[in-house]
């Protein structure tokens, strides 16, 4: 098959996915469209490289990022782009695991809808919500969800941990304000 | 195992991401711990209710245009031509067009419509039910025996014409078989293990696969969803479905290492099927 038919037929096959992953990752969000195509390019250039008996997905998350990463290097002058606070979770996310997980029996008896446990992932840190949407969403296994964020294994069963707690926090006390809920992903 | 460590397994282990000493250990403390047994079934529960049925949001139409237009001109697609005529002659001549073709267009329509829907649901269904299968939750009716025995057992409780391929692989195990359904379609689903991933092959009536309206050629359809490859196709009056994460590597299930593959793939975008259903079996 052509190259470009090819690449054409994956960016199809995956695009949905791949605009919402630019949304999750922009700053501002507005800025997805062109992070999007950014990546598409890069990847088009890159494309013989692409290991066709891997997932065609995982890989464009991982150019998608690492285009975010370098565009955000170009603009680290602006502070409000630095995403400092970003930072330091990471670093507390980082640490062993302590917590157990919340049994989820109380949201199942709230009998929430999936567009309301949709929501709530919304609402999570960028760095979990990252995991949760790669795993829950995307289906992608923890060793590609490591490969697209290029983070040890150990860093992305972490997150997504306490990225599953907190999400169920999220859904016990829905009218949590966003304040409060970002103090419960410290405790985590 | 006690129950602390068991707890930080939870997630791992619904996610079938625990080795096999891990996995054998972890259901060793689940016979015999009830809370922690519990905890395991809430947890699919609350996969089966919202995680699993999770989608990504749709993009916009102006991203589409926009990621069309790109890849256009990547891959050297001319762009359209300019009309000759004024745009209100075409469209008046496609007024007239559709008054007197619109019964049939109509019909048309709906026809590809409901075959566009019964494809993706038959991805959905079967990227869902590979997901079961490869997590456990989904045992295998049948778990000891070669292809020509599971054929031979499939046969006797399917009423269509099951033929599966003969194991060419050295590193290409058959894990198990089961009666299954892809949405309301019978279905054979074989569960195998190559090259350490877990690819499920389908097999189901040649009514099912004709009612998805796929062409004749290129044989072999090609759709990613959730990160799953998923390869269609028909043979001798059977359809098939061969679900992984490894793309066309998957095809070792049938062919052998060695053989060429017939190279006449069509990559089809996956859209969503509405509305979503249930597709346990």
């Amino acid at each position: 098959m052509d190259k470009g038919v090819e690449f054409q037929a994956y960016v199809r096959g995956c695009l949905d996915s791949l605009h919402n992953y630019a949304v999750l990752l922009a700053r501002p969000p507005e800025d997805a469209q062109d992070l999007l195509q950014d990546a598409l390019i890069r990847a088009f250039r890159g494309f013989d490289s692409f290991d066709r008996t891997l997932s065609f997905k995982a890989w464009m998350f991982g150019i998608v990022r690492n285009t975010y990463i370098d565009r955000h290097r170009r603009r680290r002058a602006r502070p409000a782009e630095a995403p400092l606070e970003e930072e330091q979770m990471a670093a507390a996310l980082d640490s062993p695991l302590y917590a157990i997980p919340l049994a989820p029996e109380d949201i199942l008896l709230r009998q929430e809808t999936v567009e309301q446990v949709r929501e709530a992932i919304r609402r999570l840190p960028t760095l979990m919500r990252e995991v949760v949407e790669l795993r829950d969403i995307e289906g992608l296994s923890y060793l590609e969800i490591a490969a697209v964020l290029n983070r040890p294994i150990g860093t992305v069963m972490s997150r997504l941990y306490r990225g599953r707690n907190l999400l169920r926090t999220y859904l016990v006390e829905p009218r949590r304000q966003d304040g409060e809920a970002g103090r419960v992903a410290h405790e985590l | 195992m006690n129950c602390d460590r068991a707890k930080s397994q939870i997630f791992p282990y619904v996610d079938a991401e625990l080795s096999r000493e891990a996995r054998h250990e972890m259901e060793e403390h689940l016979a015999g711990c009830v809370a922690c047994r519990r905890l395991v079934e809430q947890e699919l529960m609350f996969r089966d209710r919202y995680a699993g049925r999770l989608r990504p949001d749709p993009a916009p139409p102006h991203v589409r245009e926009s990621v069309d237009r790109l890849l256009g001109g990547l891959v050297g697609t001319p762009e359209r031509r300019r009309p000759r005529w004024p745009v209100w002659v075409g469209g008046a001549v496609a007024a007239v067009l559709l008054l007197g073709l619109g019964a049939a267009v109509g019909i048309g329509l709906q026809r590809m419509v409901y075959r566009s829907d019964m494809l993706a649901e038959l991805t959905e269904a079967s990227v869902e039910q590979h997901q079961k299968l490869a997590s456990g939750q989904l045992p295998p009716d049948l778990t000891e025996g070669s292809p020509h025995s599971a054929e031979v057992w499939l046969r006797q409780r399917l009423d269509f014409n099951v033929t599966l391929p003969e194991l060419k692989s050295a590193n290409l195990t058959l894990l198990g078989a089961r009666i299954s359904h892809l949405g309301s379609v019978p279905a054979a689903a074989l569960e195998y293990r190559l090259d350490h991933r877990n690819v499920s092959l389908f097999v189901i009536p040649d009514e099912a696969y004709k009612r998805l309206g796929l062409r004749e050629k290129p044989k072999f359809k090609m759709l990613n969803h959730r990160g799953y490859d998923v390869i269609i196709w028909r043979q001798h009056g059977t359809g098939y479905a061969l679900v992984s994460e490894i793309g066309t590597r998957s095809c070792l299930v049938c062919h052998s290492p060695d053989e060429k593959l017939d190279a006449s793939f069509e990559s089809v975008p996956h859209r969503r099927a509405a509305p979503p259903r249930r597709i346990d079996s």
